[in-house]
C-alpha cells in the first residue's frame, strides 16, 4: 500500500477552471438549492449538458462515445460538481461504475448498445446487489436465473434498489447455478435487466424522511434474453469486486457535507463569525486538502492501471466517517433549531445532513466490511 | 536551479539502512538513559546527513529541502534519538541565511514561544540575555543558534555551549528538552537574508515536526499491524477480529495520511510559498498522532504500555511532537483566519490550490 503524493497537471488544471466556469454560468450560488453529494436530484436536462461537454464517461473510449480521458479528469469534473451540490443524479451510477463494466467485461453488440447512451448521457442505471436475506453477506444473494430457450427467467427480490422508479436499466447480481458447498462465490452472474420489463415490479421503501430513493424490486417470471448477460456466465463475483474499486475512494465518499459548509461561510458574510466558528472552517479546509490529496493519488494509481482496493477502501472508511464528524462538528457549534424547512439554506442543508447522513457509512459496503477489506491488505513491519 | 519534484531514492534506502543497523529498541532505551546517543549521532554524520539542504558553499551537504525532510521522516520512523532537524533544516538553515559558519557538530536552536530572551545590538555586537526554554539535545550541542527580532530586524546568534549554563529536562519521550541561561552574551550580528524572520521559521519548524511524525506513525501502525497478526487469544490471531481491524484500519490511515500531507507540504515548500499546506500538514499530523496513538495502543493491549516493548518509543514522541511549533489550536487559529478571509467562494479553490491561491 502506497498513496504517492500527486499534483495536477496545467491541462488538468485547464479542465478544473472549464468546469468551475461551466457551473457559475449554469448554477449559480444563490440559484439552487445545492444536493448533498451524490444523492443528487436526478436532472436530465443538466446531465445531459454535461454530457454534450464531453463529462459523462469522459474515461471511456472515444470509439463508444467516449472522451478517452482519464480517471484523474473524470474526479476533477466529479468532484467540482459535487462541491457545487449540482444535480448529477441521473447519470452518476452510469458514468461512475456500470459504463466501466460494460467496457470490461460486455459483448461488442453490447457496448454499442449502452456505452454511447451512457456518454450522452441519456440513461440512468440501477444497481441491483442487496436481498431481503443478503446485504452484507453479498455472496449469499439468492435471487434466481434460470435457462430459458434464448434467455433466462428470473425470479426473486432486490432492495435498497436507488432509484428504480426513474431509471432505465438495472445491473444485477444473480445466482445463474445453484450455490455449490463451500463454493458461494462461483456461480453468479451479472445481468442487465430493462426496469420496465413484464413481470418485474417496482414498490417504493421510503426513507427515513419520506423521500422515495430505495425500491424493492421483485422479479416475477421475468424474462431476459441472452444477450443481456455481462461478461462470463459464474464470473459475477469477480466481475462486482472490480466494479466496486471503481466506486470506492472518490470524491463521493468526503465531499456530502461541503456545499452545507460553504453555505454557511455564505450566509455569515458581513457578520462578526465567533472565534470556535472561525476555527471550525480552518480546520475543515485542512482536513478536505489532506484528504482530497489521498483520494486524488487513488484516482492517479488507477491511471496507471493498478486496481488500488485496499487504498480506495481506507479512503472510503475515513471519509464517510469524515463526513458524519463534519455534521456533527456544525450541530456542536451552530446554536440554532434548523429544520428542513428553515428559511436559511444553510440551515435546512443542515438538518437535511443530520436526517440523512447516518447512511453515507452504510451505501455501497458498510464501513465494518471495508475494514475487513482493507485489513486483509495491510503491511506489518518489513522482513 | 532545477525544481526537484521527487525525492532521491538513494536517500531513503541509505536513511533507512543506517537507522536499521545502529538504531534498535535497545538503542534507543539506552539513549533515553544516557541523555544522549554518540554513536548514533557519529554514524549519521559520517553521511552528510544532517547537513543535507545546506549549500556546499555554505559547509552543507547540498541537496534538495525534500531530501532532508525524507530523511527526517526516517529519522522519526526509526524514533531516532538524534538532533537531526535542529542541526539541519532549522539551525543549520538559520546560520546559512545569516552568513554564518556551519560547526562540525551538534547545532540546536531554540523554539520560539516560551521563552524570555533579549537581544540588544550595539555597534557589530549582539548581546544576548536571558533563559530559553525546551531546547532540543542542548546538553550535546557545540552551538546554540537563537533567532531573535531586535530593533525590526532579524539577527540569528551562534552561540558557544560553553558560553551559557544548561540544565538539563526532558519531554515526555525522555528527550533532552534543556533549560539554557544566557548572561549577556556577546556575538557579532548578523541579520537574515530578506524573508527569513520568526514566522518562517516557526513554519519551517512545523515542517520538520510534520516529517518525524510521519515517519513515527507509519512505523506505529505497521508494528501493530505485526504484533495483532502474531498475537493469539480464543485461537487465532487477534488481527482476525473486527473489533481489532479497526484499530489496524484506522492507525494505517493515519499513516497514509500523516505522510501524504508532510510530503505535499515538503514538495510546496520546496518551490517556494507553502503556509497553508505547512500549517495544514502539522494539524493533521497533530490530529493523526492523537488517533493513531490511540488505536494502536488498544490494539496492542498491555504489552504497549510496558518499556521492553518498543511502541512508547514512537507514542510518546508524538505527544511530544504534538506539541512542538504549535499545537493543535494555534494552527486552527492560523488557518480559521485564511479560510475565513478567502469568503465561500474561494473556500474550495484554497482547498484544491493551497498557498498559491492567497497572497
Amino acid at each position: 500500500m502506497r498513496f504517492t503524493p500527486t499534483e495536477l497537471t496545467q491541462e488538468e488544471l485547464d479542465l478544473q477552471q472549464e468546469v468551475r466556469e461551466f457551473l457559475a454560468e449554469e448554477l449559480p450560488p444563490g440559484s439552487h438549492e445545492p444536493c448533498l453529494g451524490m444523492a443528487a436530484r436526478k436532472d436530465k436536462d443538466f446531465s445531459l449538458k454535461m454530457a454534450a461537454r464531453g463529462w459523462v464517461g469522459m474515461a471511456l473510449p472515444k470509439e463508444w462515445g467516449g472522451s478517452d480521458r482519464t480517471a484523474v479528469d473524470r474526479f476533477i469534473v466529479v468532484e467540482e460538481m459535487l462541491r457545487w451540490g449540482a444535480p448529477v443524479g441521473h447519470h452518476w451510477v452510469g458514468d461512475r461504475q456500470t459504463g466501466n463494466v460494460i467496457l470490461k467485461f460486455g459483448t461488442e453488440e453490447q457496448r454499442e448498445r449502452f456505452l454511447p447512451a451512457i456518454c450522452r448521457g441519456e440513461l440512468g442505471f440501477s444497481i441491483g446487489m442487496s436481498e431481503p436475506d443478503s446485504g452484507s453477506d453479498l455472496a449469499s444473494v439468492s435471487t434466481k436465473a434460470e435457462r430459458a430457450s434464448d434467455g433466462w427467467i428470473i425470479n426473486g427480490t432486490k432492495i435498497w434498489t436507488s432509484g428504480a422508479h426513474e431509471n432505465d436499466w438495472f445491473v444485477c447480481l444473480l445466482r445463474t447455478s445453484p450455490m455449490e458447498d463451500g463454493n458461494k462465490h462461483a456461480g453468479l452472474s451479472q445481468i442487465l435487466i430493462d426496469l420496465r420489463s413484464p413481470g418485474l415490479e417496482i414498490s417504493p421503501i421510503p426513507f427515513l424522511d419520506g423521500s422515495h430513493h430505495f425500491n424493492e424490486v421483485t422479479f416475477n417470471e421475468v424474462f431476459v434474453p441472452d444477450t443481456n448477460v455481462v461478461g462470463d456466465l459464474g464470473m459475477g463475483w469477480h466481475q462486482n469486486t472490480t466494479e466496486m474499486a471503481y466506486e470506492r475512494g472518490g470524491p463521493d465518499r468526503w465531499l456530502s457535507p461541503f456545499s452545507t459548509v460553504e453555505q454557511l461561510l455564505r450566509e455569515a458574510r458581513g457578520t462578526e463569525l465567533e472565534d470556535t466558528v472561525a476555527d471550525l472552517f480552518g480546520e475543515l479546509a485542512a482536513r478536505w486538502w489532506g484528504i482530497r490529496n489521498l483520494s486524488l493519488s487513488v484516482a492517479r494509481l488507477i491511471d496507471t492501471g493498478e486496481a488500488p482496493s485496499v487504498e480506495s477502501s481506507l479512503v472510503k472508511e475515513m471519509g464517510t466517517r469524515f463526513e458524519q464528524e463534519v455534521v456533527e462538528k456544525l450541530v456542536h457549534l451552530i446554536d440554532l433549531e434548523y429544520s428542513p424547512d428553515s428559511e436559511s439554506l444553510f440551515e435546512r442543508l443542515l438538518a437535511q445532513c443530520v436526517v440523512t447522513f447516518p447512511g453515507n457509512t452504510i451505501r455501497g459496503g458498510t464501513i465494518e466490511i471495508l475494514r475487513s477489506v482493507a485489513s486483509k491488505g495491510l503491511k506489518g513491519l518489513p522482513t | 536551479m532545477t525544481d526537484p519534484v521527487h525525492v532521491d531514492p538513494l536517500v531513503t534506502e541509505t536513511a533507512d539502512r543506517l537507522f536499521s543497523e545502529i538504531c534498535g529498541h535497545e538503542a534507543v532505551q539506552l539513549a533515553e538513559t544516557r541523555g544522549e546517543a554518540p554513536e548514533i549521532w557519529n554514524a549519521f554524520a559520517d553521511t552528510g546527513f544532517p547537513w543535507v539542504s545546506i549549500d556546499e558553499a555554505a559547509g552543507g551537504s547540498g541537496g534538495s529541502l525534500l531530501d532532508a525532510l525524507e530523511v527526517l521522516r526516517v529519522v522519526g520512523y526509526h524514533a531516532a534519538p538524534i538532533p537531526a532537524a535542529e542541526t539541519g533544516i532549522l539551525g543549520g538553515w538559520l546560520l546559512a541565511s545569516s552568513g554564518q559558519e556551519l560547526p562540525a557538530g551538534i547545532v540546536t536552536v531554540v523554539p520560539n514561544g516560551g521563552s524570555e530572551l533579549r537581544g540588544s545590538v550595539s555597534g557589530d555586537e549582539l548581546t544576548v540575555s536571558g533563559r530559553a526554554l525546551r531546547v532540543p539535545w542542548a546538553r550535546v550541542a557545540e552551538r546554540i543558534v537563537v533567532p531573535l527580532e531586535v530593533d525590526g530586524q532579524t539577527v540569528v546568534a551562534s552561540i558557544d555551549v560553553e558560553d551559557c549554563h544548561v540544565e538539563p529536562m526532558t519531554n515526555m519521550a525522555g528527550e533532552p528538552r534543556d533549560t539554557v541561561d544566557f548572561d549577556e552574551v556577546h556575538v557579532p550580528v548578523a541579520p537574515t537574508e530578506s524573508g527569513i524572520d520568526l514566522e518562517a521559521f516557526r513554519f519551517r519548524g512545523a515542517l520538520s515536526r510534520a516529517a518525524l511524525m510521519a515517519g513515527a506513525i507509519e512505523k506505529m501502525s505497521q508494528l501493530t499491524v505485526s504484533y495483532t497478526n502474531d498475537r493469539v487469544q480464543f485461537g487465532r490471531p487477534v488481527a482476525k477480529f473486527q473489533a481489532v481491524q479497526q484499530h489496524l484500519v484506522w492507525g494505517a490511515q493515519d499513516a497514509a495520511l500523516a505522510r501524504m500531507v508532510a510530503e505535499t507540504a515538503a514538495r510546496e515548500a520546496n518551490r517556494g510559498a507553502a503556509q497553508f499546506e505547512i500549517a495544514a500538514a502539522k494539524l493533521i499530523a497533530n490530529q493523526a498522532a492523537a488517533r493513531a496513538t490511540k488505536a494502536c495502543h488498544q490494539a496492542h493491549g498491555a504489552m504497549g504500555m510496558t518499556q521492553e516493548y518498543p511502541l512508547h518509543h514512537l507514542s510518546r514522541r508524538l505527544w511530544s511532537w504534538r506539541k512542538e511549533y504549535g499545537g493543535d489550536a494555534e494552527w486552527t487559529k492560523w488557518l480559521g483566519k485564511v479560510a475565513v478571509s478567502q469568503g465561500a467562494d474561494q473556500l474550495y479553490p484554497l482547498i484544491t490550490g493551497g498557498s498559491a491561491n492567497f497572497n
